[in-house]
């Protein structure tokens, strides 16, 4: 038995297994960067990590701020611009990327602008940002929901998942074929898609977690897999890596900003 | 640096000639790096009625649009402070219905302006985004949000956007000579596509160096002098975001702004004090220093981690030898005078 571990470093590594070497990687902030380190690290040597700024080969030493951070490595290989970012995995030079959810339906369409009316928004959420054509064009999208909801209908539709499930996605003929979300990762459990009707089902569950806590957060009558497993518990030199490179993202979001603001607290004070 | 007749002057005389009332402003830099004393300068000196382009808005977007110098907004990305329990300028001045947004994923905001750049008048973008609502959900723009064409190539429906010219951009830079030649490095994001498709560029920079430094690296030149109306040497100039090379993300004044940003109150507190409260940078930097003394500036300055120098020598940079002579007719110049005297070449 590993050593014990958090809940955020069980996510890390289940994000972080979804790169295989070799490949070409989007990587969005928080989470994804965490686990794109460790997969360069410890399963992934030769994947390139690629963001949408335009820094492309990078080693990130620390954790990044945002997507344009070329302070947390020392150097890159391939300086780029935005433009190109995009239409490089517009002709599927990318094979994976990877997306925050606000919403996400049964075919995992997102929703990451607003909740409630998009003029008169109860909350608004940042944006597409590069979502909408990074989940168009890679050849994979994986998602991270940490903080979002599952619903029947989304707000607004900013991002492309499978449309109206089955072949709709590949009939539409805007997309690549074969293009499109395969794993969504939850605070509960790893979901992946049908592979004919494309819809979401529960694949793997998180230790601790039972079926009924994964469904009542879903407003359908989930799928569940008949082989479904647990998400395996990090080994020690997992645990080990993030510790060292993110122990803020260790920690988890609230912890991490209880532990600043303390701090700040303190500098203020003094 | 004073330079009377030049481009070299202050962000207060800069932003006083450049950027006007009613104009479409955009800031040239994304997410890393932004021109952070140029955009208060525009909201001390009460700006109105802008149409404001930002690729991501972070800060920078927040303070513009909480002061009130917004009333519409092109942009793929807005900042929230406080998660789901918190707020931003942004969305309270969607609910008032003192700010219209219009929303475009990075790519399609990015290709306006590169489309704008080259002279073009509009752009083919990414066809998928045509089933989302950044399609179909529109704001001021309306029809002319996106077009729909067809190629005359493949007859396959093509999704299109129209190019970007804004009257403005402000962007700040690693830096910069006297006479405008802009050089930034790292993230490249969409600063010269920003900078180049506007009318009038106010560039903001760490230091002014001198013009063989250009010289010698133009790779990193990323907007032309002749391109640029103003140059602002701005030490500091893009805290609390960072600049690569200079310092990192000041964390402790981002969580400041962070903690103050969720509500209407607590950003004009905010502003009152680190935007009309600093009448420039340097006020605002001796404020920072006074306040919380000088730890948290010193512990982000960065350590210099240098580009290996590209190579750009030559054999040689005259026509003439060492010994005097024309490299390919092999003669001096009193002896090739002559030559063109005896050949009946020169006229009294």
């Amino acid at each position: 038995m590993s050593k014990p571990y958090t809940l955020q470093e069980l996510l890390v590594i289940a994000v972080a297994k979804e790169i295989h070497d070799h490949e070409n990687v989007i990587l969005g902030v928080g989470l994804p960067t965490t686990a794109g380190a460790m997969a360069k690290a410890l399963y992934a040597p030769h994947a390139t990590l690629m963001m949408e700024s335009g820094i492309i080969d990078f080693e990130p030493l620390l954790p990044l701020n945002h997507i344009a951070d070329a302070h947390s490595c020392r150097g890159f290989s391939y300086a780029t611009d935005l433009f190109s970012a995009f239409t490089m995995t517009y002709r599927g030079f990318v094979d994976v990327c990877f997306l925050g959810v606000g919403q996400v339906d049964k075919y995992g369409n997102l929703n990451t602008t607003a909740i409630g009316d998009y003029y008169k928004p109860k909350m608004r959420l940042p944006g597409s940002g590069g979502a909408a054509d990074f989940i168009s064009y890679a050849k994979r999208t994986v998602l991270t929901m940490l903080g979002g909801n599952f619903v029947n209908k989304l707000d607004y539709f900013t991002s492309p998942g499978y449309l109206d499930g089955g072949d709709s996605r590949d009939k539409s003929g805007l997309f690549p074929k074969g293009s499109g979300p395969t794993m969504l990762l939850s605070t509960k459990g790893v979901f992946r898609f049908d592979p004919v009707t494309k819809e979401i089902y529960l694949a793997q569950i998180h230790p601790r977690v039972t079926i009924e806590d994964v469904k009542k957060d879903v407003p359908w009558d989930l799928k569940i897999a008949p082989d479904l497993s647990e998400t395996p518990r990090p080994t020690d030199e997992e645990i080990d890596f993030i510790r060292r490179f993110a122990p803020a993202m260790s920690a988890g979001r609230e912890l991490s900003m209880e532990l600043t603001i303390g701090n700040m607290m303190k500098m203020l004070k003094a | 640096m004073v330079d009377v007749n030049g481009k070299v002057m202050s962000a207060k005389e800069a932003i006083n000639r450049f950027v006007h009332d009613g104009d479409a402003l955009v800031i040239g830099n994304y997410t890393v790096g932004s021109c952070a004393e140029l955009v208060y300068e525009v909201i001390r000196q009460g700006r109105k009625g802008l149409t404001l382009y930002s690729q991501s808005g972070i800060f920078d977007v927040e303070t513009i649009v909480g002061a009130g110098c917004v009333d519409r907004l092109v942009t793929t990305y807005c900042l929230r402070a406080g998660g789901k329990k918190g707020g931003s300028a942004v969305e309270r001045g969607l609910n008032a219905g003192t700010l219209q947004i219009e929303d475009y994923s990075n790519f399609q905001y990015n290709a306006r302006l590169m489309a704008g750049m080259h002279g073009f008048s509009y752009i083919q973008v990414l066809e998928g985004a045509m089933v989302t609502d950044l399609f179909h959900k529109r704001s001021f723009m309306g029809e002319n949000k996106f077009r729909v064409i067809k190629c005359p190539y493949t007859g396959k429906d093509q999704l299109t956007v129209p190019a970007a010219n804004p009257d403005v951009c402000i962007v700040h830079v690693q830096r910069c000579d006297k006479f405008g030649n802009a050089q930034y490095w790292g993230a490249l994001g969409s600063v010269a596509a920003a900078a180049l498709a506007s009318k009038r560029i106010v560039v903001s920079c760490e230091e002014i160096v001198e013009h063989d430094v250009i010289q010698s690296s133009p790779h990193l030149t990323l907007i032309p002098a002749y391109r640029v109306d103003a140059v602002v040497e701005v030490p500091w100039g893009a805290n609390p975001t960072e600049v690569l090379g200079y310092y990192n993300m000041d964390q402790f004044m981002y969580g400041l702004f962070m903690m103050a940003d969720g509500t209407a109150d607590g950003l004009k507190a905010w502003m009152d004090e680190w935007v009309f409260g600093c009448e420039n940078r340097a006020a605002y930097i001796d404020h920072y220093i006074q306040k919380f003394g000088s730890k948290v500036l010193d512990g982000i300055r960065a350590k210099a981690f240098y580009s290996a120098p590209a190579n750009y020598g030559s054999a040689f940079t005259s026509r003439w030898d060492r010994e005097g002579k024309e490299r390919n007719m092999g003669m001096t110049l009193p002896e090739f005078e002559q030559t063109l005297k005896e050949r009946g070449k020169l006229y009294e």
